[in-house]
């Protein structure tokens, strides 16, 4: 009894940051520990270089659980925001992370690719665009490669992500592709054909809509407007349309459009839910 | 008879918003026709509620209980009596004038004006029209990358961020931020207040298509078609990125609760080591754009995020009673970087571009309120700490949270 009444006491108290950087680097302790002590004290390898270079040979140690490795990084991300305090392990951290960027595991190298490419890191989009002209040498699938450039997009990642777009591996990498060329003015043409197919699924003319409209928000209105209109095209996009000119549209143009508000008021009452919850808003905005 | 009623001694309609701080009011007699009595008549103030709507109270003076209704004398030459109203804590309201206060003299109704109490509520339990409003003013403030919400993203990059992080000036820099950035939001749609996403419990509500987005495996945002956010663009890219690295509708692992974080002692320079964790910890609980401080703004989640930490940090104040920059505990007084001792003025809002201040200062200004006057466009760090002003009432800054009291 004495003996579970220690143990709960030890539990229930806060530990040193010391002792949980022991727990958190020993190999000899169960997983579940090594990441709650993890967790437990980021700053810690702000306060000692001793710590944050422990820290960082468990992120680096192939040979260490792949947890333990996860909540290695997690914790020097952590860490990263108290930018002032961690400015002194920045270089270390940086250094790291590209060392992991080709590790084997493809949990790890995702989120350091990740954390990289969010730094705008010249090193990771080389290797990415690499990857996307020759798959041998991809680190990530298409789609997520092209997610990460998409954080500092320049003239060669247009070019690969049109050709994607023309000939994806699959509809991940052709969605991820049109995020990326949204930047891209000369793709208008493109995402105005996407819109107006309805045989194109529901998210790849959601991303065109929102694309035209941020590219060319007269032709976005020009072609929601014209979805609206014909009774055989889909509730999704017509809601998207809606939901477009009723945030963005040219309010006093809409006002005028007394066959459209005819249309919306005939959608209020027969479309299905999410459309009709659309055309409600649009109609307290627009009126009838 | 009629009387005017003045919420926040404005007569500015904008300024019908009250919280659980006492705000300053003014009755006057406009039409004196009728009275009986030739120096001042007695007039009864009472709230009353709309269905499930919010209650306010009354009170004569600056102390003193409060009272669900109030007799007051007012002059009949015109002259105004002041009073002050508050929300009754815990009924916070859900619409814009869902409550209303009524001037009585006798039965007979002489004036009433419609007012909100209006407070930043557990975003995972607002009701289907309070986050729709939420969203559609985000949208607004964004307008597909076009809109103000850029200054905002601008504010929060790897190079402003010394001014922001790692130093004791964080929590004072980011309660002027969201106040800011809520202060813009109320500019497109006053019954807006910023809400707070609760990162030591489960919020389920809250990663929905219908609000802040599901993602899906590659960690790309979807919104239903009704959801303006599908809009969203930052930096000309469109969407969001934020891959979860748990399960939604449970509360990430490994975070401080918040009964650890209010532990953490009772002086500031311990209670602030939460920037590490719980803080840090619920920004990278997720992979994309929240989880890097250059790119964290790029996904509105973050406000909702930075809007707990702000909760627990006012929480905090009014468990150890830190509210006066006067008294040590409630402030770091080491010395500390530029930006981050409580007489310095915060970047970006001072508009100083050289160094060590970042070379730009987007945003201009911080936003004005039609309720209150603090803390004005260039805020310092100690004008952050009396939010509620406790300590003097010309320092409140006009927000509470819907489960951190006046007293």
């Amino acid at each position: 009894m004495t003996t579970k009444r220690k143990a709960t006491k030890k539990s229930a108290k806060p530990r040193s940051t010391r002792a949980a950087m022991s727990v958190a680097t020993s190999k000899s302790k169960p997983i579940k520990e090594r990441v709650a002590a993890l967790a437990e004290v980021p700053l810690a390898v702000c306060e000692s270089d001793k710590d944050l270079q422990a820290t960082l040979n468990v992120l680096r140690n192939q040979d260490e659980p792949i947890e333990v490795r996860l909540a290695a990084l997690q914790s020097l991300q952590a860490a990263s925001f108290s930018v002032v305090a961690f400015e002194s392990c920045r270089a270390d951290y940086i250094a790291a992370l590209r060392k992991v960027a080709t590790d084997p595991d493809p949990e790890l190298r995702q989120r350091v690719l990740g954390i990289l490419a969010r730094e705008k890191d010249g090193f990771v989009q080389k290797k990415l665009l690499e990857g996307l002209k020759n798959p041998t040498k991809a680190l990530v699938p298409a789609e997520k490669a092209l997610q990460l450039l998409s954080y500092d997009i320049h003239s060669e990642a247009y070019s690969v992500a049109r050709k994607i777009v023309e000939n994806p591996p699959n509809e991940d990498a052709k969605l991820e592709a049109l995020r990326l060329l949204a930047a891209d003015a000369k793709s208008a043409p493109v995402f105005e054909k996407l819109l107006r197919d309805k045989n194109e699924n529901a998210e790849i003319r959601q991303i065109s809509a929102a694309a035209l409209q941020a590219l060319k928000p007269e032709r976005l209105q020009s072609n929601a407007r014209a979805i609206l209109l014909d009774d055989s095209d889909h509730d999704d996009i017509k809601a998207t349309s809606l939901t477009a000119l009723t945030q963005f549209g040219d309010a006093e143009a809409v006002a005028k459009d007394e066959t459209l508000k005819k249309q919306v008021g005939k959608i209020s009452e027969k479309g299905g839910a999410k459309v009709k919850r659309s055309a409600r808003h649009f109609m307290s905005k627009y009126g009838r | 008879m009629n009387v005017e009623l003045q919420i926040n001694n404005s007569t500015n309609t904008r300024a019908r918003f009250v919280s659980w701080i006492p705000s300053p009011c003014r009755i006057r007699i406009t039409n004196p026709s009728g009275a009986t009595s030739p120096h001042g008549m007695n007039i009864k103030l009472s709230s009353v509620s709309a269905a499930n709507g919010s209650e306010v109270v009354f009170r004569k003076g600056t102390t003193g209980a409060f009272s669900s209704t109030l007799t007051l004398s007012v002059p009949i030459n015109g002259t105004s009596v002041p009073f002050f109203v508050a929300g009754r804590f815990g009924h916070p309201s859900t619409n814009n004038g869902d409550v209303r206060i009524e001037a009585r003299l006798g039965n007979a109704l002489v004036g009433s004006v419609k007012l909100m109490v209006r407070v930043r509520k557990n975003a995972n339990n607002l009701t289907t029209a309070e986050r729709d409003r939420l969203v559609a003013a985000f949208a607004q403030l964004n307008n597909q990358g076009a809109g103000r919400f850029a200054d905002f993203r601008d504010m929060h990059t790897n190079i402003s961020s010394p001014q922001a992080h790692g130093a004791a000036g964080f929590l004072p820099w980011h309660r002027a931020y969201l106040l800011d950035l809520e202060r813009e939001l109320q500019n497109i749609d006053p019954s807006v207040a910023l809400p707070y996403w609760r990162f030591d419990q489960p919020s389920p509500n809250i990663f929905t298509l219908d609000f802040f987005g599901v993602s899906n495996t590659l960690g790309t945002v979807q919104f239903s078609p009704t959801n303006p956010l599908q809009f969203w663009r930052t930096d000309s890219v469109p969407g969001i990125n934020r891959r979860p690295f748990f399960a939604t509708n449970t509360a990430p692992p490994g975070l401080r609760t918040e009964t650890q974080t209010l532990a953490l002692g009772n002086a500031y320079p311990a209670f602030r080591t939460m920037e590490g964790n719980p803080h840090g910890s619920a920004h990278v609980s997720f992979g994309g754009f929240i989880s890097s401080i250059g790119t964290a703004a790029r996904d509105p989640l973050f406000f909702l995020l930075h809007c707990n930490v702000d909760r627990l940090w006012a929480k905090w104040q009014r468990q150890f009673n830190r509210f006066d920059p006067a008294v040590a505990a409630s402030y770091d007084g080491a010395a500390n970087p530029i930006g981050h001792n409580l007489p310095d003025t915060m970047w970006p809002w001072n508009g100083i571009t050289t160094p060590p201040r970042p070379p730009t200062a987007p945003g201009g200004a911080l936003a004005s309120s039609p309720c209150v006057s603090a803390p004005g466009p260039q805020p310092r760090v100690r004008d952050s700490l009396d939010y509620q002003g406790v300590i003097n009432s010309v320092s409140c800054l006009g927000f509470d949270y819907d489960d951190v009291p006046f007293a």
